[in-house]
């Protein structure tokens, strides 16, 4: 016993400094990721089974936010509208993305410029962004409908329409995304050895086939890790939707983020606002762990 | 085939093959692939050339249907009207100080983290790493609620007691703004990953002269991270500027909003022009496209191989 009490405190003092010393360095960053993110998923949590509000005293109501939530035809329309927001844009954008690497790839001309051109909606803000096609879609005034008078179209409210509203907010929205899939693809394109186009080419293979049956299996991996982060992004929509149409009109635009903003800061009940949360927060964490999953094996 | 097996003639089919990818033939695919590239970059600046036009016309002028896309005259004033707008110097500063702010923080906190999860021996090491690593995936946007109540509960802060009850805590606050993105897991990650490629030698004679963990961190090992954390630094500037519903949430305070939200009120406000509107839009897309064009190669062959590569 006593020997080995004799060891084994140098050692101790040896590794208490060592620990100090790093603690220190990660306290700052670790207060930091505590109180903006692990504090809040547990409190979203916490929340969720109680009717946290201004107005009352609060208690604790077990499952009944969920019950409500899953009759909540309201809730339901923007479940509804997110996942229609969700594909409209993740795959087309994903498409033009691909389309423009490939394009990109090759030596043509100007390909510096139609890369920072098509990277330029992504530096935008969202704010800016929303702005901008506000105008662009605005009903008397607009650039939109001033083109398609001039053609001899007839005129549309987009924003005002409630079927076409949504798919005007996704048109934005691969505007201002396919820049990013672009550059993930063309990162992806960089990665795959030239030996196998050279190889195919001397067996004679088009260029069709090329595309087909090499460079689309090889990006696979970074096609599955775009469709992640794109459903993770698109699933929280918010900010296009405050500014351009306010869940309207007759709420074919209220997405789940919007929704819960709404019932959260709107009406104060916080409860409720934080049963949607979690369940937005379950959904996009499902997705998540697939990307990780993704990119680790991508890496090994 | 007797052709390929001859070294000389298979490098010529290949040069050939090269020197086709180089040089497009002039065939109909390409001509058509080529438009059609020319047409989605030409779709992709529409808005901004509207926008850009827009800000230039005169009040009439904007009202009038269809619109012309060239302006009648080049309307400066419209800027001049957009930058007299009563707050729109303070929210300069205030963006100026918000995206300034959480740069700075994340530089210093994530480099000091990363360091320390990447180069120190200490327990817990593997249990904390995870934890960012698991950090990464909680979505912001489903945590604004809480993280409002939070910032609002702060002990001490902005009239509360010590539970953090009674007053407002950091609501309408620069500390409230800059707080929770001060550090993030991506940052953490990124200087981690980038501290674990560079070899031990280069604090080790260091550490034999007795130079304490902060001297070798700051003197030895952060010259040796200027790429990353110029990499870091900008995106941290580009998040912050742009973001919109952080302030938008937690400033109540119209002496509190930035230029996202000074450019949102000015466009949903009730005497908006669409004029001013657009040189107010083009305002605040100018500098981040500026600062993209002199810092492009970095930036994005940063962003690509820290955030996919890892």
């Amino acid at each position: 016993m006593a020997l080995q009490n004799s060891t084994s405190r140098p050692v101790k003092t040896v590794r208490f400094h060592q620990n100090w010393s790093a603690y220190a360095f990660l306290a700052p960053a670790l207060v930091i990721l505590f109180l903006s993110l692990l504090l809040p998923a547990v409190a979203t949590l916490l929340m969720s089974f109680t009717d946290v509000s201004f107005l009352k005293p609060t208690s604790f109501i077990g499952f009944d936010n969920y019950i409500k939530l899953f009759n909540d035809t309201r809730f339901q329309q923007a479940v509804g509208n997110t996942i229609h927001y969700t594909i409209g844009v993740t795959f087309p954008t994903m498409l033009l993305g691909l389309l423009a690497a490939v394009a990109l790839n090759q030596k043509v001309p100007g390909r510096m410029a139609f890369r920072t051109i098509f990277y330029l909606p992504v530096l935008t803000s969202l704010i800016a962004a929303a702005v901008v096609w506000a105008y662009v879609y605005e009903p008397y005034a607009g650039p939109l409908n001033g083109v398609l008078t001039r053609v001899g179209l007839p005129p549309q409210p987009w924003l005002q329409n409630p079927s076409l509203a949504m798919n005007a907010l996704i048109i934005m929205a691969i505007w201002r995304d396919f820049g990013t899939a672009m550059i993930i693809y063309l990162a992806g394109l960089q990665d795959i050895p030239n030996d196998l186009y050279e190889a195919a080419r001397l067996d004679g293979a088009k260029g069709k086939d090329i595309f087909l049956r090499i460079t689309v299996p090889m990006l696979s991996s970074v096609t599955f890790y775009l469709l992640i982060i794109l459903i993770v992004q698109t699933f929280q929509v918010f900010g296009a939707i405050y500014v351009m149409t306010q869940g309207g009109p007759l709420g074919s635009t209220e997405t789940v983020v919007y929704q819960m903003y709404q019932t959260a800061f709107g009406y104060t009940e916080f409860g409720y606002g934080a049963a949607m949360s979690t369940i937005l927060f379950l959904t996009i964490l499902v997705f998540s762990i697939i990307g990780t999953r993704i990119m680790r094996r991508k890496d090994a | 085939m007797t052709d390929l097996a001859q070294p000389a003639a298979m490098e010529r089919q290949i040069t050939a093959h090269r020197r086709g990818r180089e040089f497009p033939r002039f065939d109909v695919m390409n001509v058509i692939g080529y438009l059609l590239l020319l047409f989605a970059a030409l779709a992709t600046v529409m808005p901004f050339l509207w926008m850009v036009s827009t800000s230039f016309k005169g009040d009439q002028e904007i009202f009038r249907f269809p619109p012309s896309f060239v302006p009648d005259g080049l309307r400066w004033q419209n800027y001049l009207d957009a930058m007299a707008s009563p707050d729109a110097g303070r929210q300069l500063v205030n963006s100026l100080i918000y995206a300034l702010g959480s740069t700075v923080s994340n530089l210093v906190f994530c480099s000091l983290a990363g360091y320390a999860l990447a180069r120190m021996q200490f327990s817990g090491r593997n249990l904390i790493f995870a934890l960012v690593v698991g950090l990464l995936m909680v979505p912001a946007q489903s945590q604004i609620v809480p993280v409002f109540l939070i910032v609002q509960k702060i002990p001490f802060a902005g009239g509360n007691d010590w539970l953090g009850n009674g007053g407002t805590g950091l609501l309408n606050t620069y500390w409230g703004m800059i707080l929770p993105t001060a550090a993030t897991p991506f940052g953490i990650f990124m200087m981690r990953q980038f501290f674990t490629r560079i070899p031990m030698e280069y604090e080790e004679s260091a550490k034999l002269d007795g130079a304490s963990p902060f001297t070798i961190f700051r003197r030895i090992l952060l010259p040796l991270a200027r790429p990353s954390l110029a990499v870091l630094g900008v995106l941290s500037f580009q998040s912050a500027w742009n973001d919109f519903v952080w302030p938008l949430i937690l400033n109540s305070h119209r002496e509190m909003a930035t230029l996202q939200i000074g450019l949102q009120l000015l466009q949903s406000g009730p005497d908006a022009r669409w004029n001013v509107v657009m040189a107010m839009a083009t305002l605040i897309t100018l500098p981040v496209i500026i600062v993209y064009l002199l810092a492009q190669r970095h930036v994005i062959d940063g962003a690509v191989t820290s955030g996919v590569k890892g």
